[in-house]
């Protein structure tokens, strides 16, 4: 168990490097965030709806597409010069590739997050610094889903001819229960109720991750198969 | 004689109604190496990625001894990596200690002078270079080899002839897919050609004339 994390410990480091070096996939989701984001603050007519209604949904179809769009580069980086042969060919577990990507995911996708949560706040100016440890618990839990569902799917279509068209298109469907359930959670955050108020979403999300993390992590090595 | 290292048994592949290899046998033993000429298209590098376990074969079996290096069409190196941090990652994937062999290598094959810059700043020659060196790291008892002389100058050419010569010596078994004859001949290396993915023999084992 220990030789595994730390085989997976080692490939998320060697993404992270990688995309650290050329910071070409950082800086461009995050500028797709922030252009999402002012997109539906200014698409929104003040006086019809509140900023408390719409924030929600605003929030977590920026962070939705966002990781798509990181999600979309996981696998790309193992193309360029056929890198992946060269993971399969070594001694490893095809699980500590798929728990490597995931991690290097989750980081690269947590960042995005991470930077865009000011930038919502300062559109929506929702109350929300007291509730942050809850709406980070909420955010980590829905990423988790999205981004090992998003890896398996990003390993499936990197050798199709069409993989940047293909990976929204199976994704997004999957997307749509963590997303639902992030969106009903922060509007409980956002109304200054509990999160136990909206207890069945939480349950709803945990189960979500749960099968999500499992299933991906059981159909990866198939994924794989040439 | 010593089991083979490397034995294909009647290896078939097919990619939807095409057939690409068929009934493909050989065996390599020990400081044994061989040469598997062929037209372009011929089925010599769909031939390696069965041999190194990458590709799956329709019919028929791949027996192997011992670890596998792989020098592939494509490098298989991350260009915004060093040459170092590649091979040192490498090394660690096979829970080998990073430093050590792949400095070694590095020294070699003539890229210590470079060994901590990018890859993508490498010539297409020092990228062969290094995908070589990615192969050799694990000393593993079988080699193959997709073109190992190409974009290489002369001394470059050299070095990896001689380093494969050695590994020979050693009794490591060699697969060359390569379409410099005159070159290998220095391996001293038995050869066999194909056809339409079919082992041919005689006049139609020359698809150069």
């Amino acid at each position: 168990m220990a030789d595994h994390l730390r085989l997976a410990a080692l490939i998320a480091a060697k993404d992270l490097a990688v995309e650290w070096r050329s910071k070409t996939a950082l800086v461009s989701i995050v500028a797709f965030a922030v252009l999402v984001s002012a997109i539906l603050y200014f698409a929104r007519d003040p006086t019809a709806v509140s900023a408390l209604d719409t924030a929600p949904g605003a929030l977590w179809v920026t962070y939705s597409f966002s990781a798509m769009i990181a999600l979309n580069r996981a696998f790309q980086l193992e193309q360029e010069n056929h890198a992946m042969d060269g993971l399969l060919l070594s001694p490893i577990p095809r699980s500590a590739i798929f728990v490597g990507k995931t991690l290097a995911n989750l980081a690269l996708v947590g960042a995005v997050e991470a930077i865009a949560l000011p930038l919502f706040l300062l559109f929506y100016d929702v109350p929300v610094w007291h509730r942050l440890p809850a709406l980070s618990l909420v955010v980590v839990m829905a990423t988790v889903a999205m981004v090992a569902v998003g890896t398996l799917f990003s390993s499936m279509v990197i050798r199709t001819r069409f993989a940047e068209f293909m990976l929204p298109l199976l994704l997004l469907p999957f997307l749509v229960p963590p997303v639902i359930s992030g969106v009903e959670l922060t509007a409980t955050i956002l109304a200054d109720r509990p999160l136990s108020a909206a207890g069945g979403w939480l349950k709803l999300l945990a189960a979500f991750d749960l099968t999500f993390v499992s299933l991906s992590a059981l159909l990866f090595e198939s994924s794989l198969e040439q | 004689m010593p089991d083979p290292l490397l034995s294909a048994r009647s290896i078939s592949r097919k990619f939807g109604y095409r057939v690409v290899l068929e009934d493909v046998s050989f065996d390599v033993r020990a400081g044994e190496a061989l040469v598997v000429r062929g037209a372009n298209g011929s089925g010599k590098t769909t031939l390696l990625r069965i041999l190194a376990g990458l590709l799956r074969p329709t019919t028929g079996t791949v027996l192997r001894a011992g670890g596998l290096g792989y020098l592939a069409h494509h490098s298989m190196l991350y260009d915004a990596l060093t040459a170092r941090e590649n091979l040192r990652f490498v090394a660690r994937l096979h829970g080998l200690a990073p430093a050590g062999t792949s400095d070694s290598l590095i020294e070699r094959l003539g890229l210590d002078g470079r060994a901590d810059d990018p890859v993508s700043t490498y010539s297409r020659g020092m990228i062969q270079r290094l995908a070589l060196a990615r192969a050799l790291l694990i000393d593993p008892q079988v080699l193959l080899l997709d073109e190992p002389l190409s974009h290489l100058d002369e001394p470059g050419s050299r070095v990896v002839l001689e380093i494969l010569g050695e590994q020979r010596r050693r009794g490591r078994a060699l697969v060359v897919v390569s379409h410099q004859r005159a070159e290998l001949e220095t391996l001293g290396a038995a050869s066999i050609a194909l056809a339409n993915g079919r082992l041919v023999s005689g006049a139609a084992a020359d698809p150069y004339g």
